[in-house]
This record gives structure tokens, C-alpha cells and sequence, in this order.
């Protein structure tokens, strides 16, 4: 039994409040912003350009460099953390001795700052004094020390690397609610019909588990394709601008080129690709429901 | 729109029934695979640690020095003695994360019992404004709220902050809420309404105390988002005594040296807290997460 009722409305107000004031006013005023020029605000002195940010945006190859980063970021390090995400997922969904500990080494990295967790592995990474270079010269895979942080492509790489260190966890936790799913008597049925491990997974768990992989892989697009305070902590963009994201280069035209107007056009630009991706992803995970 | 129906009443635990590829005894091989995990998990971390007990000729050494040797504490007393702006920046995280924490669990409950049990017009287009608000890149918010907060003199606040970062987790605590609150069985609400009790006594007597588990779940994964939310903090918090201690200590190495010694203890005090949460109540994390996602 469900209640109509008015005071339902009145609960909402104090959240919907602080939403109105921190999310959908600034929102709208970002918006605004990217179609103006030398406007802060949308009350004051606003004045309206068309679509001229937009078009310097996309004539500017500084801008047109960050976009592939992060997009280059994104397509590598999600697929991977959903491989390594699947496979934690399928240790978590069992029962053994020292579980418990298992499943505190996947929730804490994801629980971990980033900005802190960059600054960590850019002590790992450090050429001089790292243990990086250590372990690799330990092992006689290196000769000389490596400024893994400072060279193209290997930033590139190191950035990934970290990425995929700290979210496969998250993605593993998504998956392992999926699994958890999956009626028992599946199995039950598979083992009496003599099932592999391997045709299990292939024919069991992987078709059920679809609805949870869109949804992680969606989730987890999203927030790569807004990288910020990994770059701004790890690599601070470089070396030049070979690891500069979408976001840190907004980031960049807002508060150190202080042009409030580019900045919008280039997070509004960031937001339309999220969004396409999104609705393409709930379009297949509705299909997939049906 | 469920997409893993139930998730909520079913977070990670050990106390499902075995299934039958379950019951088949984990081989060796498995071992391996876990304790791969907890080392490269631990690891960082563990480096981490044993760089700030080092003194510091030891960390700027070449080869590496492995193990601390001497063991030293020099580096957390300095801290103390001649940063303390440091300790100053995880008291503001503290502060500010936990007012965020009781902001959202109120507002958040609020808003959950209304959308996750009561009925009206627009109660699903409101969900789904809600989540699609929620999907704006946080940069989206940084040029209009760092004005906004500028006329509004909230830069460089605590109230800033939390309103900044209570409307950033109010979406996610919302959707998590609604999933815990769905699960209070109806005939507890029935039998009270015909006794007369109107929804707000209903939701502080019955759904509040049926839903503990659900709020500390929420309420432990909106506190560390907010002790590691970063762009916000970094813009809305410009003065070098209000900072927060991800953004105070990203920015404490200057332009030119880096004092790793510093750094190093620094992050391990501020990790510590979700060190200790991740490992205390894993049970909670894992059962609030899955029921974010599961709608």
C-alpha cells in the first residue's frame, strides 16, 4: 500500500534546495556562460557571442590534444578495469578463508583520495629515489633510471596505470552485486547437466551478468572521461600537454587563463560526449532488459 | 528500472548459502590469485608508510633502501612542530565532511521516504532530474559556484564547503536511501496510519530506526566522498588555513621542492580514517554501493 500525499512534496524541499542552489543554477549559468564572452555572471554585464567559444575550441590544437587524451584514457583503462573488475568479482563471489581481508584490499583503494593516491605513485615513479626504478634495476630489466613521469608516452601510460590500479576495485564491486543475482538453481542445473568451470562462466554468469557490465562500464566512462585531479596531481598535464584531460584544461582557461566563458564551452563540450555515450549505454541496457 | 532487483537486501556477505560451483573447495591457484590482490592492493600504501619512517637521508637514498633503518618518528613530529597548517588541513577535512555527512543524511532521508515510499504526480520525473543533474561533470559547477560563493562571501567557509559538498552527495545519498527505505516492510507504515500518525512521525519512528544500517552505510560513503572531494575544495577553499587536507597537501610542496618526508607522513594521517573504515565496515560499504547502483 502506498500513500498520496502532500507532505510528501514538503520532504523534498530541503534537498531539492541545496540542489537547485549548488547543481542545477550553476548548471544552467555554465551553460549561459559558454555562449558569452568576458561574462562571469549571468545577471551582470552578460554578454552574448554565439557560438564563438565553441568554434575557437575547436580550432585551438591545444584543446583538440586534451580531447583525444581523454579520450585515449578513457578507451584503454575502462575495458581493462572491467577484465580485472570481472575476475575480482569472481574471487569475492566465493567463500574461502580470509575473505574478510580480500575484500578490504578491493574497497580500499577505490576508498582512497586520488589526489593522495596520485601524489603516492609519483613517489613510486620518482626517477631519482623511486621504487620504481629500484625494483626494475633490482631485476636487471633497466640499466639507467627512467623519468617515467617526465617522457612521452610513458606518462601517458603511468597515468593509465594508475587509474586502472585504483578503479578496477570500484568495478569489481559493481559486478559482485550483479552476481549476486544470479539464482543459485542455475548453477544447480549446470552441475547436474556436467558444466565446466569455463562453460559456466560462458554460458551461466556471463549472459546474466550484461545488465551489471553496462552499468559499471557506464558509470566508470563517465567518470574517466572526467579525470581531473588525477593528471593535476600526477603529471600536473605534462610533459607539454600529453596528459592534460578535458577537465584539467577547462580547469586551466577558467582559473589560470581566468576566460570563465572558454572554460564553460570546453566542460559543456565535455559534457554533451558523456552524455551521448550515456544514452547510447541505457539504450542497450534497456534493449537488454527486454 | 531495476536492473539488479533486490541488491539492496542483498549486500556482499558470507552468509548466503553456497552454491554449488561454491561448494567445490577453492583450489590453490585461488590463494594465489587473493593474495596477489591484498599485496598489490597494500602496497602503495605500505611504501607510503615506510618512506615516512624514515629519517631523511635514508629516502633520498641511492640504490633504495628498502626497510627503514633507522625506524624514526622525526618526520610525524616535525609535522607537529613545523607544519602544523598540515594537522590544521585534516581538521577542516574532519569538520567539513562530517557536517556534509549529517546535512545529506537529513535532507537525503527526507527526500528518500518521500520518493522511495510516498506517492504523488512527478515523484519519477523528480528521480530521474535528480540523477541526470548528478551527472554533470563536477568542473561544470566550478565557474558559477566560485562566483556565486564570492558575492555570496562563502568562499573561503565551512558553510561553503558543506553546502558545495552537500549538494555535490545528496543525488547519490538520495538514490541509496530510497533503495534501503523500499525494504521496510509496508505493514509496519499501514498499521501506524491507521493509528492516526502523520508521514513525518512515521519516518523519524519507524523508517529512521528500521533503516540503521542503510543510513551508516550512506552516511560512511558520503563522508570519505567528501574527504577526498577535490575540485570543489580546491576552488571554494583558496586561504592557506581553510583548505582541506587532499587539496592542502597537493598544494604544500610549492613550486620547486618536494619534502617527501612530509608529504609522505602527512598522507598517511589522512588516510588512516578510511583505512580504518574500509576495514571496519566493509559489510556496510559494499551493501550501500550495490544499492546505488542497482537502479
Amino acid at each position: 500500500m502506498k500513500y498520496a500525499n502532500r507532505a510528501g512534496l514538503t520532504f523534498l524541499v530541503p534537498a531539492l534546495l541545496i540542489i537547485a542552489f549548488v547543481l542545477l543554477f550553476p548548471i544552467f549559468q555554465t551553460i549561459v556562460l559558454s555562449f558569452g564572452r568576458n561574462s562571469t555572471s549571468v545577471f551582470i554585464g552578460y554578454e552574448y557571442a554565439g557560438l564563438a567559444n565553441y568554434q575557437r575550441l575547436l580550432n585551438t590544437p591545444r584543446f583538440i590534444t586534451s580531447l583525444n587524451n581523454t579520450i585515449l584514457f578513457t578507451a584503454v583503462t575502462v575495458p581493462i578495469e572491467l577484465v580485472i573488475g570481472i575476475g575480482l568479482a569472481l574471487v569475492l563471489d566465493r567463500n574461502f578463508r580470509g575473505k574478510g581481508l580480500v575484500r578490504m584490499a578491493v574497497l580500499f583503494p577505490w576508498a582512497l583520495p586520488t589526489a593522495l593516491n596520485a601524489l603516492m605513485w609519483r613517489w613510486m615513479f620518482n626517477t631519482e629515489f623511486g621504487l620504481f626504478n629500484s625494483m626494475l634495476s633490482d631485476i636487471g630489466l633497466i640499466a639507467d633510471r627512467i623519468n617515467w613521469l617526465g617522457a612521452i608516452p610513458s606518462a601517458m601510460h603511468m597515468m593509465m596505470f594508475v587509474s586502472i590500479w585504483k578503479t578496477s576495485s570500484f568495478m569489481a564491486l559493481l559486478l559482485l552485486a550483479g552476481l549476486q543475482t544470479i539464482p543459485d538453481d542455475l548453477y544447480e542445473a549446470g552441475s547436474v547437466d556436467g558444466t565446466t568451470r569455463l562453460s559456466e562462466f560462458r554460458f551461466i554468469t556471463l549472459p546474466l551478468l550484461k545488465p551489471a557490465i553496462l552499468v559499471s562500464v557506464l558509470l566508470r566512462t563517465m567518470d574517466a572521461m572526467r579525470a581531473f585531479e588525477l593528471p593535476f596531481n600526477l603529471t600536473d598535464g605534462g610533459p607539454l600537454t600529453s596528459t592534460e584531460t578535458l577537465s584539467l584544461y577547462a580547469y586551466r582557461a577558467i582559473f589560470q587563463y581566468v576566460n570563465f566563458n572558454l572554460g564553460s564551452s570546453a566542460i559543456l563540450i565535455q559534457f554533451i560526449i558523456i552524455m551521448t555515450i550515456s544514452v547510447f549505454y541505457i539504450l542497450m541496457i534497456r534493449r537488454g532488459e527486454m | 528500472m531495476t536492473l539488479f532487483g533486490g541488491s539492496a537486501r542483498a549486500p556482499a556477505s558470507d552468509q548466503r548459502p553456497p552454491r554449488s560451483s561454491r561448494r567445490k573447495p577453492v583450489s590453490l591457484g585461488f590463494y594465489i590469485v587473493a593474495a596477489m590482490t591484498v599485496i598489490v592492493s597494500f602496497f602503495p600504501t605500505v611504501w607510503i608508510f615506510l618512506t615516512s619512517i624514515k629519517t631523511e637521508a635514508d629516502i633520498y637514498a641511492w640504490p633504495v633502501q628498502y626497510l627503514p633503518d633507522p625506524v624514526t618518528l622525526e618526520n610525524y613530529l616535525d609535522i607537529l612542530n613545523e607544519t602544523p597548517e598540515l594537522l590544521g588541513y585534516i581538521l577542516n577535512s574532519f569538520i567539513v565532511a562530517t557536517t556534509t555527512t549529517f546535512v545529506i543524511l537529513a535532507c537525503g532521508g527526507l527526500a528518500a521516504y518521500s520518493l522511495g515510499r510516498l506517492t504523488y504526480r512527478g515523484r519519477n520525473f523528480i528521480l530521474i532530474l535528480i540523477l541526470a543533474v548528478s551527472m554533470f561533470p563536477p568542473l561544470a559547477l566550478l565557474p558559477s559556484l566560485f562566483n556565486m560563493f564570492l558575492e555570496l562571501r562563502m568562499i573561503n567557509t565551512y558553510s561553503g564547503l558543506i553546502i558545495g559538498h552537500a549538494g555535490l552527495y545528496t543525488p547519490i545519498a538520495v538514490w541509496i536511501l530510497t533503495n534501503f527505505f523500499k525494504t521496510v516492510p509496508h505493514e509496519i507504515e499501514d498499521a501506524a496510519r491507521v493509528d492516526g500518525a502523520s508521514s513525518l512521525r512515521i519516518f523519524w519512528s519507524i523508517i529512521l530506526p528500521l533503516s540503521v544500517p542503510g543510513l551508516i552505510s550512506t552516511g560512511l560513503i558520503v563522508f570519505i566522498f567528501s574527504w577526498n572531494e577535490f575540485p570543489l575544495s580546491l576552488v571554494l577553499m583558496s586561504d592557506n588555513f581553510m583548505r582541506t587536507a587532499p587539496v592542502g597537501i597537493s598544494l604544500f610542496p610549492g613550486e620547486y621542492s618536494f619534502p617527501w618526508e612530509i608529504i609522505t607522513a602527512a598522507t598517511m594521517l589522512t588516510i588512516l580514517p578510511i583505512l580504518v573504515i574500509s576495514g571496519v565496515f566493509q559489510d556496510r560499504l559494499i551493501g550501500g554501493l550495490t544499492a546505488g547502483s542497482g537502479k
